[in-house]
């Protein structure tokens, strides 16, 4: 493993008062790769990736980026794009001068904004307020502010979230079309089935770390369904570290 | 730096808060400034006083503007964590530090944008006072001192709001908090301990624009205190900023 993991996890503990989000969490991703961040509510996925990007201090453990922490990168937004759970927009204008605005902040040329909105499927409605979008329309935008700067990791939490079928179908392409390129994602979500689909590897936590692998090895080569696994592993849960 | 700078600056035109904040600012000020106008033309009339005092008093009175100057500032922080924009901008800004620095130097572009309308609402109500009875506003060099202090304490209300923005981070209380001290705690302590109250924010920003209270501080020495204000505030929200969660 070198320093130059995309992302990567070292004994990584969070705590919230007396009650523990995350325990000693210790993984890495792997350049090209679709990593999908398992758990169910509560789990400790956000605070993870909250982590990960230095908006919340670990307790104790490290959490970088290519390397370094998320704070000392030369430039944050072309090399991580990211799209959280409420991580909101500015709901009185449009799409578009959101986009602009956080262009922008991150150096970007405003041609970015226009790519970026055609590649989501938003040009018809970037003139439209924020506001107006439906919860779709707007992990579309979240996902295009994720884009703007062309990043080689993505950090993307829950983005299937209120999105249609067509939508998470239109996802699905997308996120296996950013790593065919080379990019690295990794995507939190607790939808299984959905995730099955699209992911190269599978890190399960439940506080802790319960697995870290490739969902072939998790699913022993297809011949047991992701939603099977997991809940064996959140059934009895065992501790340790691993690499994806 | 410059990119965070250019990117306030693009919400800070898109703001429709900043809008309505002006829109009530200058409809207080010029209510204010027609009150002052009524009396003081009769009393310059009369021979009581005269047309360099209601100058003075006309060019002064729009220091109001700092209220809102301070609102602006305070909301333009708390609201992002209202509408959880604030991650957004924490990681697009490279360094939190950097954005504290860019909304506080933005803050003042917006109290300098109020102080040149506060000076043109003060030199107009002046003109309008005046010329209605056939005299000429004065302008000499005390006008020009309260004309600069005006505009100066309204560019550094703009960082003072931002700071206390980032101390509360909840858009109503932030908000609430600039009101209540700027109409209520300031005056009430200046007038109850007037040795204490001289060293408040918005007593020693009176000063600065020459207000004619008695017992307040020297010019220098208010804007040392001023200084020392923002110094502490800014000190507190970059230490509150870098050490506090952003969920």
């Amino acid at each position: 493993m070198t320093r130059q993991d995309p992302a990567r996890f070292d004994g990584f503990t969070k705590t919230f008062g007396t009650t523990t989000a995350v325990e000693d969490l210790t993984f890495a991703l792997r350049c090209g790769r679709i990593l999908g961040l398992l758990g169910s509510n509560g789990a400790g996925k956000s605070t993870s990736l909250r982590g990960l990007l230095g908006l919340i201090h670990p307790t104790s453990g490290t959490a970088t980026v290519f390397g370094v922490p998320y704070g000392e990168l030369a430039h944050p937004a072309r090399q991580v794009g990211v799209s959280m759970d409420g991580m909101g927009f500015v709901s009185h204008l449009s799409g578009r001068r959101n986009l602009l605005i956080a262009a922008r902040a991150a150096d970007l040329a405003a041609s970015r904004v226009d790519a970026v909105l055609d590649q989501v499927g938003l040009t018809d409605s970037a003139g439209r307020k924020v506001k107006g979008y439906s919860t779709g329309m707007r992990q579309r935008l979240s996902i295009a502010a994720a884009l703007l700067g062309d990043p080689e990791l993505l950090v993307l939490d829950e983005p299937a979230n209120g999105m249609d079928p067509e939508g998470i179908r239109w996802l699905r392409t997308l996120l296996r079309s950013l790593a065919d390129e080379g990019r690295t994602v990794l995507v939190s979500s607790h939808q299984l089935a959905e995730l099955e689909q699209t992911v190269d590897d599978v890190a399960v936590l439940q506080r802790r770390l319960l697995f870290c692998g490739s969902l072939a090895q998790l699913t022993e080569d297809g011949s047991s369904r992701l939603e099977e696994k997991f809940f064996e592993l959140t059934a009895t849960p065992v501790s340790g570290a691993a690499v994806a | 730096m410059r990119n965070q700078i250019a990117a306030e600056t693009l919400k800070v035109r898109y703001s429709r808060s900043l809008l309505w904040l002006l829109g009530i600012g200058t409809f207080f000020v010029v209510v204010s400034n027609l009150g002052l106008m009524s009396q003081g033309r009769g009393r310059v009339v009369a021979g009581t006083s005269t047309a360099a005092v209601l100058t003075h008093d006309l060019v002064r009175n729009p220091f109001a503007y700092l209220l809102f100057v301070s609102m602006a500032g305070a909301m333009a922080v708390s609201g992002e964590y209202q509408n959880g924009y604030i991650s957004r901008s924490v990681l697009l800004s490279g360094g939190r530090n950097r954005l504290l620095a860019a909304k506080a130097i933005v803050s003042c572009g917006v109290g300098a944008l109020f102080g040149a309308l506060a000076v043109v609402v003060g030199v107009a109500t002046s003109y309008g006072a005046l010329s209605s009875i056939g005299r000429s506003p004065v302008f000499d060099r005390e006008t020009w001192l309260i004309l600069g202090g005006v505009f100066l304490v309204n560019v550094l209300a703009g960082p003072w709001g931002t700071f206390l923005g980032w101390l509360v981070r909840h858009q109503v209380a932030s908000v609430s908090l600039v009101f209540v001290m700027t109409m209520m705690v300031d005056p009430a302590l200046q007038r109850l301990l007037p040795s204490v109250g001289k060293y408040l924010m918005t007593i020693a920003m009176s000063s600065v624009y020459r207000d004619d209270k008695t017992g307040l501080l020297s010019e220098p020495i208010a804007l040392v205190v001023i200084a020392a204000w923002l110094a502490v505030a800014a000190v507190a929200a970059r230490k509150l900023l870098a050490s506090r969660d952003i969920t």
